[in-house]
Order: structure tokens, then C-alpha cells, then sequence
């Protein structure tokens, strides 16, 4: 009695085991936060409100149309994309508030185009303990390659170093001889410019820093056209944040040297949208300002990204005004679907973070440059392109409409290289 | 409160904190996070209180002087490797001398001259942080307090444990202001609240009495500014916008702004109200832009509203402090 029954049991437990090995081969072997048979759940923080929030808040619509227009054409691997918008208003205490509950509550798969360096870094902690991809974060510092501290950290933007190396190249070959001035803020910003200088070989006749938000107080402009006019520059290379460029525009018009100094401008204070709203009538005052850029100009009708994006922002994206905000969002979905596609029919948080390691470098991208991830390397864009401003505020490249010089470096001590990419940016077509 | 003895208060508080961080256990890593930011509001929000509802003095400052407080303690911990418990300290003692400095000009002033003046402040002192390359500048400089003790286990959350800690810290100084008030220095400030002139009349010094409560009020401030740092991991100008100062003095006023307990209360709507209105948004549907503001809406509408009905907050229970200490 008692052998029959526990081989009945014995069966049972068989069988059990039976159905459930049958039933887990065909359910993905682990089920992944934020990721379900139909579904996968991403999230953004970002300034929706606040001081930061006009140009930067039209991203995540910019990144929704992009992903319903992948939806619309059946998804990722059959799943449909979900963004969960979170507005930080550009404070890392609200930053870590939304991230938890977009982490803890909305159990997102991954955070994709997260803002600000100081927002970031807030939220590391958690998204470091929880093991959360952080794709495609939407700052310019360069701390977040390190993949020690950053493990799951992508970022995207090309560093300040590798711009100012750049621009010290450029500078080289098209300003030898020219007397040249540098404004800088006086940050991490300005540090990282100066040291990407330093190993350019950069010469300056006159360096001079300002404190950050300083360039609002009337004075520090004084102090700046002084300092030009007592170097006798006649070129001068801004590394500053947009509204310095416009301080500077109008102190160059007041003391009447517009046109006899050549501005040379960074990409974080060159968006010609912005200028054109700082300084109304002023802004023809910076047409022949040269500008650094790594994506192409938004209104460049013979680039390929732009002209689909801009279809896409037609019809998913309810007649927002097509610009650089616009520009990066797109892209940063774009890169997004590449990834999500790359991860696999079951992805998981790791699979995602090895697709982008492993195949990220190959992905099509808007910009120019090409991309360095690599398992030893989290360092995203590398290169810059130069365009002069037009009256309109677009940047048209020096070399012609469609005609691209790109030159790439990294943020260290490799040299600089130049390569002309007249026809495409694209590697793989749009995805 | 009347007649309790300081160690009837501090066992009852005791408790109270005992529960707490015993029920702690029960809750997912969110609510602990919430926990550890309510208590961290409540004793911000407690400063306020001592400040405004105690000896009349307005300030809409106290963000900046929570900034000097968490600024001073990851300051500490970078350069002298002194343990974080001893950061907060150093973080008090800051909050403190900032607040001395600023209370000698603040004693001179009253109404709209002194809410102008810690206004100013609120608006300056962290942008303060890109003009010395020390402070970090935008982006400020990390703090980091480590894991929770091993001794509490590995499941033991980092959330948990910051919540430990700054329910452990709200304890003491509600003990010690409840103490500190119901002293001498205690009615001098309501005399001087109540009534300026007659209270220099019965020989209180005015000077001397908002000096320090400005400064006990700047001490409090400053170590709820270091637990924020610790709860964010960094200090950074935009950690403490002007957007904060308002909210602590919306929080204590919410609350009744003279009453001490009440600023739990203020400090636990002010965690709930995002969550709430996360709720309300995601069942009425509605745009990025709606769900953006509909926190501060709430705020706002509840400010105005406990304004009009209620201007000294709501009538609490006066179970007193066993019902207003609660979370």
C-alpha cells in the first residue's frame, strides 16, 4: 500500500516535473523586469517644467514618434515600445524621486536619454545596484565612459576634450598665423577644453575663464571684449554654454567688431534656434560664426536621416517644429530600436548591454562620427564636423551643402583625423 | 506634552523610532526611500518651524543653508576621510555659523526686508559652487556613505539603511527641540513672536533671542542638508534651487508653521502629493505636459486653501505626540 502510493506519487511528481519543463521551453527561460511577451518598457527623466525645460522638452515626444512609428511597423521583435516620461526639472533630487519610481514602481527594462551630468550622477547609485542599461544619456561629460564607476552607462555625445582636440586641429589648418583668443567657463566644462587644447598645442594670445552663468553680468562681457581688443585677436574661439555665445555676440556689436573678429564656436553654445531666440534682431550679428557640430544640420535637405526623420516628425510627432532637440531625440530612439533589435528575441538587461558593446559600432547613426563602443570601450561619438551660421542661425558646412569634413579623436592623446564624407553617414541604412 | 519629563519624550520617540524602522522591514525599497525623504523634509521642515513659528522671523532661505550644511559635510568626507556620522556633525556645525552670520543681519530686519534678504540667498549661495573649483562646480561633488553595516545582512537595502539613519537623526532633533522649547529660550521666542515690543519691555533681548533661534533654526537646517547629500549621493547647486526653500516653507505651513509635530505631517504630504497626483494622471489619462505640473498644482492649491480655511494648519488630534509623530 504504501510502495503503490508513493510510485502513484512518485508519477505525479513526474509529470509535474514533465509539464513544467514543457511549459518553461516555451516561455522565454526568464522573464526580464520590463519586458513581456508584447511589450518592453523603457523610461526617460528629462526637464519638462523649470528654467531647463524649453528646447530640451521636446524630446520625448520627438523619441514617442520615433518609437510609434517603429510600432506601427511591428514593433521590436514583435514587441511594441513603451517610453515612460519623467519630468525631473533639471534637479538631481527630483532626478533620483522619478528614477526610483521609474526603476522600483514602473519596473522599466532599461533608462534611455536621460539629462543632465549632475542628474546622472545622482541616480547612479541605483541604477548601478539594480544593474539597469542606462543607454544614450544626454550629456557631454565624460566620466560616464568609465566603465568601472558606469558599468551600465552609455554615453553618447562626443567629450569636450575630443572637441577642443578638434578644434585645435581646425584651427591649425585654416588659422595658422591668426591671433587667437579662448573664452572658457571656468568648470569641468572649460578644464576639459583646456587640457583637449593643451595636447592639440593650441596657441592662444590671450585665455580668458569666466564663472559659469557669470556671462549674464554685463561687466564679465566688458571684461571679455577688453581682454580681445588688448590681445589684438582676431579670431576667437567660445567654449560656453549658448547663452554666452549671445552675451559675447552682443558685447563684439557694442563695441563695434562685428565682422572684424572671426567667432569660432563650440557645439554646446552654438543651437541656432536658441541663439535666434537670445538674441532676436541681434542674430544676424553671428552669421559667419564657424560652429563645431557632431550631427548635421536639421535643416540640411540632403541628408538622408534628416529627410525620414523629418517624415517621421510629420506624421507621429503633431507638427512639432523640426530642430536639433527634435534631431537628437530621433536619433536616440533610432540608436534605441538598433539595440532592442540587437538584444535578442528574449532580451535581458544583459543581453542588451552586450549587443550595444558588441555590435553598437556598426549601428546606423545621424551623425557623422562613428561610434567606439566596444567591450572595452563605453566612449560613444568621436567627431565633429564645421559649418558656418547662416543669417537664418543654421550652421551650412565650410565645405558646401552636403559636403561633411569630419575630424575625429578620441578624449586622450590620439591624434586627430581628418576625412572627407561627402556623400553618406550611414553604415546600414535607417533601422 | 505639557508635563512629560524629557525621558518620557525621548522614550516615547524612542519607540515610535523602534516601530518604524522595524515596519521598515515590511515595505518595498520605494517606500523606504520615501520614508527616508519624508523624515529628512520633517526636519527640515522643523527648522522652519523653530524659525517662523517659534520666533516670528520669515526665511525663505533655508534651502541655501541646507546646501552650506551638505556641502561642509561631503567636504569633510572628501578631504578629511572623517566618518560620515561625524560629516553630519560637521554639516550641523555649518548650517549653524552660516546661519549666526546671516541671523546678526536678520535680526535688523523683519517681514518683506528679511524674507527678501534669506530670498536673495536661496538664489545665490549655490550658484556660489561654480566660482571655486573646491565645490565642484554644475555638477557637483559625489557623496558616497558606503553600504549598510554587513552586520545587518545582505538583504538589508541601501534605502533601508538611509532611512534608519535619518529617522534616527529626525528623533534626536525632535527631542531636542520639543526639549528646547518648553525652556526658557522656548517662551522667550513665543513672547517675542506674540509681540516684539512687549517682550523687550519684560527684559527679553530681542537681538540676542532671533540671533539664536536664527542660528539653532541654520544648525538643523544644516544637517537635514547633509542627509539630503547623503540620500541623493552628491551635492550640487541645483540640488538645492530656490524651488526647494519654498517647498519646506509650503510644507511648514501646510502644517501649521507653530506646530512642531506638524511638521511630519507637512513633510509626509509633501513626499505624497507626486504620488498621488501620479495616480490621478494615470487614471485620467492626459499629456507629459499635464502629469509634469499637476504636482505643483496640487501644492499650490493646497497651500492656498490651508491659507484661506486653516490658517494655522490643520486641528491635529491632541493626542499630541504620540498621533502627530506618527509617518
Amino acid at each position: 500500500m504504501f510502495v503503490q502510493r508513493r510510485t502513484k506519487g512518485g508519477i505525479f511528481a513526474a509529470a509535474v516535473v514533465a509539464a513544467a519543463a514543457l511549459v518553461a521551453s516555451a516561455l522565454p527561460a526568464h522573464a526580464e523586469t520590463g519586458v513581456t511577451s508584447s511589450t518592453i518598457k523603457l523610461g526617460v527623466t528629462i526637464p519638462l517644467t523649470g528654467a531647463a525645460a524649453p528646447g530640451y522638452n521636446k524630446i520625448p515626444a520627438a523619441m514617442n514618434a520615433y518609437f510609434s512609428y517603429v510600432n506601427a511597423n511591428g514593433g521590436v521583435n514583435g514587441r511594441q515600445i513603451k517610453l515612460v516620461v519623467k519630468d525631473d526639472a533639471y534637479s538631481p533630487a527630483q532626478t533620483l524621486s522619478v528614477t526610483n519610481d521609474l526603476i522600483l514602481k514602473d519596473k522599466v527594462f532599461a533608462l534611455v536619454g536621460t539629462l543632465g551630468t549632475a542628474n546622472n550622477e545622482a541616480t547612479t547609485r541605483l541604477v548601478n545596484s539594480q544593474g539597469v542599461p542606462r543607454l544614450f544619456v544626454n550629456t557631454g561629460f565624460s566620466g560616464f565612459a568609465d566603465m568601472k564607476k558606469y558599468p551600465t552607462t552609455f554615453p553618447l555625445f562626443p567629450s569636450y576634450a575630443t572637441e577642443a582636440k578638434v578644434m585645435g586641429k581646425y584651427l591649425a589648418d585654416n588659422f595658422a598665423g591668426h591671433k587667437v583668443a579662448l573664452i572658457y567657463q571656468d568648470d569641468d566644462f572649460g578644464m576639459d577644453a583646456l587640457k583637449g587644447f593643451g595636447t592639440a598645442g593650441t596657441n592662444f594670445v590671450a585665455k580668458i575663464p569666466y564663472a559659469a552663468l557669470s556671462q549674464a553680468d554685463p561687466s564679465v562681457v566688458g571684461k571679455w571684449i577688453t581682454s580681445i581688443v588688448a590681445a589684438g585677436a582676431d579670431t576667437v574661439v567660445m567654449f560656453g554654454v549658448t547663452s554666452a555665445t549671445g552675451a559675447l555676440a552682443g558685447g563684439l556689436y557694442k563695441a563695434n567688431l562685428i565682422g572684424k573678429v572671426q567667432l569660432i564656436l563650440g557645439s554646446v553654445g552654438s543651437d541656432g534656434t536658441t541663439l535666434k531666440g537670445l538674441l532676436g534682431p541681434l542674430a544676424p550679428a553671428l552669421a559667419g560664426s564657424i560652429a563645431a557640430s557632431f550631427l548635421p544640420s536639421p535643416a540640411d535637405a540632403t541628408d538622408e536621416y534628416i529627410t525620414q526623420f523629418k517624415a517621421i516628425n510629420a506624421q507621429y510627432n503633431a507638427g512639432a517644429t523640426f530642430d536639433n532637440n527634435v534631431l537628437v531625440g530621433m536619433n536616440t530612439a533610432m540608436l534605441t530600436v538598433q539595440a532592442l533589435r540587437a538584444a535578442g528575441t528574449s532580451p535581458t538587461r544583459a543581453s542588451l548591454i552586450k549587443a550595444i558593446e558588441t555590435k553598437g559600432s556598426t549601428w546606423a547613426s545621424a551623425a557623422f562620427s562613428p561610434i567606439l563602443y566596444s567591450p572595452t570601450s563605453h566612449v560613444g561619438y568621436t567627431g565633429y564636423w564645421f559649418g558656418k551660421l547662416g543669417l537664418d542661425g543654421n550652421a551650412v558646412s565650410v565645405d558646401g551643402p552636403g559636403k561633411y569634413t569630419l575630424y575625429t579623436t578620441d578624449s586622450g592623446s590620439a591624434p586627430v583625423v581628418k576625412a572627407c564624407n561627402s556623400s553618406s553617414n550611414a553604415s546600414e541604412g535607417i533601422a | 506634552m505639557k508635563h512629560k519629563s524629557p525621558a518620557v519624550r525621548l522614550l516615547l520617540l524612542v519607540l515610535i523610532g523602534a516601530v518604524l524602522i522595524i515596519g521598515s522591514g515590511y515595505v518595498d525599497q520605494l517606500r523606504s526611500y520615501q520614508g527616508a525623504q519624508a523624515a529628512i523634509f520633517a526636519i527640515a521642515i522643523s527648522s522652519i518651524v523653530l524659525l517662523t513659528g517659534y520666533s516670528g522671523q520669515i526665511s525663505l532661505g533655508h534651502g541655501a543653508l541646507m546646501a552650506v550644511g551638505g556641502y561642509a559635510a561631503v567636504l569633510c568626507q572628501t578631504h578629511l576621510h572623517i566618518p560620515y556620522p561625524f560629516a553630519f556633525l560637521v554639516g550641523t556645525f555649518a548650517g549653524g555659523v552660516a546661519g549666526f552670520l546671516l541671523g546678526i543681519a536678520a535680526a535688523r530686519l523683519r517681514g518683506p526686508y528679511l524674507a527678501g534678504t534669506t530670498l536673495a540667498l536661496a538664489v545665490g549661495l549655490p550658484s556660489l559652487a561654480n566660482q571655486f573649483h573646491i565645490l565642484g562646480g554644475e555638477q557637483g561633488l559625489l557623496f558616497d556613505v558606503g553600504n549598510p553595516p554587513a552586520s545587518l545582512g545582505s538583504d538589508f537595502t541601501q534605502y533601508r539603511w538611509f532611512f534608519v539613519v535619518a529617522v534616527i537623526a529626525a528623533i534626536l532633533v525632535f527631542w531636542l527641540l520639543r526639549n528646547l522649547l518648553s525652556t526658557r529660550y522656548g517662551r522667550r521666542w513665543r513672547a517675542l513672536r506674540a509681540n516684539p515690543t512687549a517682550a523687550a519691555l519684560s527684559g527679553i533681548k530681542v537681538g540676542k533671542a532671533k540671533v539664536l533661534a536664527f542660528t539653532l533654526s541654520s544648525c538643523v537646517a544644516g544637517l537635514a542638508g547633509s542627509l539630503f547629500a547623503m540620500l541623493l549621493g552628491l551635492v550640487a547647486p541645483l540640488a538645492f534651487t530656490l524651488t526647494l526653500s519654498f517647498t519646506l516653507v509650503t510644507g511648514a505651513v501646510l502644517a501649521g508653521v507653530s506646530n512642531l509635530g506638524g511638521s511630519i505631517v507637512g513633510a509626509v504630504v509633501l513626499v505624497a502629493i507626486p504620488e498621488l497626483s501620479n495616480t490621478a494622471a494615470a487614471h485620467f489619462g492626459g499629456s507629459d505636459k499635464v502629469t509634469a505640473n499637476l504636482p505643483g498644482v496640487i501644492t499650490s492649491v493646497l497651500l492656498i486653501a490651508t491659507v484661506l480655511f486653516v490658517p494655522n494648519g490643520p486641528k491635529l488630534p491632541r493626542m499630541k505626540f504620540l498621533a502627530r509623530t506618527r509617518q
